[in-house]
């Protein structure tokens, strides 16, 4: 509907109005208010302190690995126990940190960023919470059990098979891929629907946020990498539980067939983690150059084709056995030509800030941060795109400094920036700006000075995944170097927790738009109501908080004494039709324990299965049972 | 309340008059289903690659003795090709708001599915190799069990419907779930042909 009326002031104030819609999308409080919600901002806010509790895990995981190695011949760590521990450093921070936190990011700032009321499917949300948390606890529950995954966070076979690694301890690790996969690929489809169906009236995608696009593009990745490690892990699950002989050589089987499945799926992660980040990157760039990211065409594009290309490089994480010389050269001229599209996003981002009037606030020095880092850990990459060097440094140090600058340096900076800029949307406050800059430039002087001498220590050739050295091997004093960064890097985080801790009681109140940003999430208030916008916006260009004016008109004709949501169309936005969405609900935490049981309960039996699937049937029936007479019914009734 | 200056009133765009439910690609509910199917459809068709990956590796194809049972697929394969014309009746009835028209077609379509999931019992049963017997019974078996879950689960989910349209009430917004859950049984019928093919056709016609 296109006409634009003038409104009749005499029908319902805007007070009125709000009243109504706060009692409508309210949660239920207190107990059962916690195990109902279905909103998308503190759906998002557990999702965001959950990963950060793993990513203190992790951290603590990390800074035991690096007090083992300061020195030669420690005994701190034996074998065993150093296993488990780099397993479970790698799995968390990858599955239980790196991919949740940037979905809640996009869980967060979406539905407020295309001017919504919620996420598309807000039951299913909840789902991928209460998913993702159990296959968490249950992880960490088993590893407190000395029960902890000890392969590696890619689980090789054939050392996962059940003859060289007996016990449970890898199918915890399997059940974790299928709750943290199952949960991502929930979150996804939800934020594809969420974007293509609840765009504010005029948000064409051509005007849609960067941050919104790498959303989508994200959400496309996780749709067709995620089911790979679901059924590779499943078939690992299955060759231990029930014998099947999809990874052993003697029935047929084949080893090299886990790591094609695995790195299928592993490639596209890293991109799953830092195309986010990549959005990230561009909206805090446009607010503090006070200018429009110069390239939006080319950004998109370059977005897109990362996603394409990073399904095609997966064999350069396995030239080390012994491929076709064909298949080297492609996947080679893969790896080296993924740096295009990141080479104009980042000339893209030089020629914004080149042009812009650049306010130096503590997440535009985390976006600088990350050039310095990304930059050198993607120019390491390329090094190994080359198969000769490959070889030379493969299951080396010089792999470790490599993805940590590309994590950490592509994802981890981006995402601090990023919450110091979006923290208001969070608390209602700002953080310390003073206490930021410093923390900073603990954590960038920290960061490079743990990872920088793993370079030299790889080609030096100290290996991956050993739990000591001999003194002979000279590679002491830079270990000790990197334990020494690691704890400064320590300390920066805890500075974080810190900052954030304080600035939540004390900080500056932000007010609605503490930074002038360009996109919608700032045209309304921190943190945002429960039903987010008290009338939805419409949107005239790709900046809309830039370009309003008395005249932009608003939305109007939902109906407050339900959870009405406004459909618009995929392409251009137009508004198409009302949705009802469904209130609180217990059937999301019903249907992911029903879930947990199944997936717990198939370590131990494959009756878990079955069992699962019974009690997930009854959940689902509760789920779509209609409960309430306020909904349209057909004429014809039974 | 002090009366507003007109000007200082933003223009509105009403909504009121717009309907709660649409079908098809403008339907929410229709990107999730797509997004269902499209994960659902990644994971046969790296079952496919699984099973082309490991025949690769292997000199005989399947181990010798060892065939599937390729009359019983075929008339599973006929069975579920004829379901799709009471599905898509539902999906007729449905536009045109009939629920007898909805409830009829449902029962002939979960019917032939009950028989079908029965003939897929019996060749579970019948299989002269099991998943432990060797990789080739492991992915066959593996595949097999995926796509008869999805067509337990896409039974069941026609049950529900049956159900629902027996007891009430009926929302208008039912239409669109009936529809789509048309959308999920296609997809149950459609991903068996190239399974079908791979499972049972390679073995006789390439290998």
């Amino acid at each position: 509907m296109s006409v634009a009326e003038r409104y009749d002031p005499n029908v319902v104030t805007d007070e009125d109005e709000a009243r109504e819609l706060e009692r409508t999308w309210s949660s239920h409080r207190g107990f059962i208010g916690f195990f109902t919600e279905v909103g998308h901002v503190p759906i998002a806010k557990r999702y965001i302190v959950t990963a950060f509790v793993f990513f203190a895990l992790g951290g603590v995981e990390a800074m035991l690995m690096r007090l083992q190695l300061a020195r030669p011949e420690s005994r701190l760590l034996g074998p065993d126990l150093y296993d488990q521990i780099f397993t479970m450093h790698g799995s968390t921070m990858m599955f239980l940190f790196a991919v949740p936190i940037m979905e809640a990011m996009g869980i967060l700032l979406v539905p407020l960023m295309i001017g919504s009321r919620n996420m598309a499917f807000p039951r299913l949300n909840a789902y991928s919470y209460w998913v993702y948390l159990i296959g968490g606890v249950l992880v960490y529950a088993a590893f407190f059990l000395n029960t902890g995954p000890d392969a590696g966070w890619f689980s090789y076979v054939p050392l996962a098979n059940p003859q060289f690694s007996p016990g449970k301890r890898v199918d915890v690790w399997a059940q974790l891929i299928t709750f943290t996969e199952l949960s991502a690929l929930a979150a996804a489809v939800n934020q594809i629907t969420t974007i293509f169906k609840h765009r504010a009236p005029g948000m064409s995608l051509n005007r849609m946020p960067l941050f919104v696009w790498a959303m989508l593009v994200t959400a496309f990745m996780i749709v067709f990498a995620m089911p790979a490690i679901m059924l590779a892990s499943s078939y690992l699950a299955l060759d231990r539980l029930v014998g099947t002989h999809f990874f052993n050589y003697t029935e047929g089987g084949d080893a090299l067939l886990w790591q094609h499945l695995f790195w299928f799926f592993g490639h596209p992660e890293v991109y799953i983690i830092f195309i986010p980040a990549l959005g990230m990157i561009s909206s805090i760039i446009t607010t503090f150059t006070r200018r429009p990211v110069f390239g939006y065409m080319a950004m998109v594009l370059s977005l897109v084709s990362t996603a394409f290309i990073g399904f095609g490089l997966w064999v350069h994480h396995m030239f080390a056995t012994g491929l076709p010389q064909l298949g080297q050269s492609f996947f080679t001229a893969a790896s080296i030509m993924i740096a295009v599209p990141s080479g104009v996003q980042v000339f893209c981002w030089i020629a914004t800030l080149w042009t812009g009037r650049l306010r130096f606030k503590t997440p535009l020095l985390f976006v600088l941060g990350f050039f310095f880092i990304f930059v050198l850990g993607g120019l390491t990459g390329v090094m190994q795109a080359s198969v000769p060097l490959d070889l030379q440094v493969h299951d080396t140090y010089f792999v470790v400094a490599h993805f940590h600058y590309v994590l950490i340096g592509g994802a981890v900076f981006p995402l601090l920036g990023a919450l110091y800029y979006w923290m208001p949307k969070i608390t209602g406050r700002k953080m310390s700006e003073r206490m930021g800059k410093i923390n900073f430039w603990i954590l960038f002087i920290g960061f490079n000075l743990t990872f920088f001498p793993m370079h030299q220590l790889g080609l030096n050739g100290m290996p991956r995944r050993v739990y000591t050295y001999r003194a002979e091997t000279g590679w002491g004093d830079l270990n000790l170097l990197a334990t020494v960064g690691a704890a400064l890097l320590g300390v920066g985080v805890l500075l974080f927790v810190a900052n954030f801790l304080w600035s939540r009681r004390f900080g500056e109140l932000a007010g609605d738009d503490p930074w002038g940003g360009d996109s919608l999430e700032w045209s309304t208030t921190s943190p945002p109501p429960g039903y987010d916008f008290l009338h939805l916006p419409t949107v005239r260009g790709r900046h809309p908080m830039w370009e309003r004016d008395e005249n932009q008109p608003v939305v109007v004709g939902l109906r407050t004494d339900r959870r009405e949501v406004l459909v618009t169309r995929t392409l251009d936005a137009e508004p198409d039709h009302r949705e009802i969405q469904p209130g609180p609900a217990w059937s999301p935490l019903f249907l992911a324990l029903a879930t947990g049981v199944g997936f717990v309960g198939v370590i131990f039996t494959p009756w878990g299965f079955p069992l699962g699937l019974i009690l997930a049937t009854a959940a689902l029936v509760g789920w779509f049972w209609p409960h309430k007479a306020d909904r349209p019914l057909l004429e014809e009734q039974p | 309340m002090s009366p507003v200056p007109v000007s200082t009133v933003p223009p509105r765009i009403d909504v009121s008059e717009l309907p709660t439910t649409a079908h098809g690609p403008r339907a929410p509910l229709w990107w999730g289903v797509s997004g269902l199917l499209a994960i659902e459809a990644t994971v046969f068709a790296l079952c496919a690659v699984t099973y082309f990956y490991l025949r690769g590796s292997q000199p005989v194809w399947p181990p010798p003795g060892d065939r599937p049972l390729v009359g019983l697929a075929t008339i599973q394969l006929a069975l579920l090709l004829l379901s799709i014309v009471p599905m898509h009746l539902v999906e007729r009835a449905s536009t045109r708001r009939s629920l007898r028209g909805m409830r009829f077609w449902l029962i002939v379509c979960t019917l032939i599915g009950l028989v079908f999931l029965v003939l897929r019992g019996l060749e579970i049963a019948l299989l002269g190799f099991r998943w432990d017997s060797h990789a080739y019974g492991s992915i066959f078996w593996t595949t097999l069990g995926i796509h008869t879950i999805h067509g337990l689960t896409s039974t069941g989910e026609n049950i529900l419907f049956i159900t629902l349209l027996f007891k009430g009430p009926v929302e208008e917004k039912h239409l669109l779930d009936v529809q789509l859950n048309g959308v999920y049984w296609y997809f149950v019928v459609l991903a068996w042909i190239p399974i079908y093919a791979i499972l049972y056709l390679d073995p006789g016609v390439i290998g």
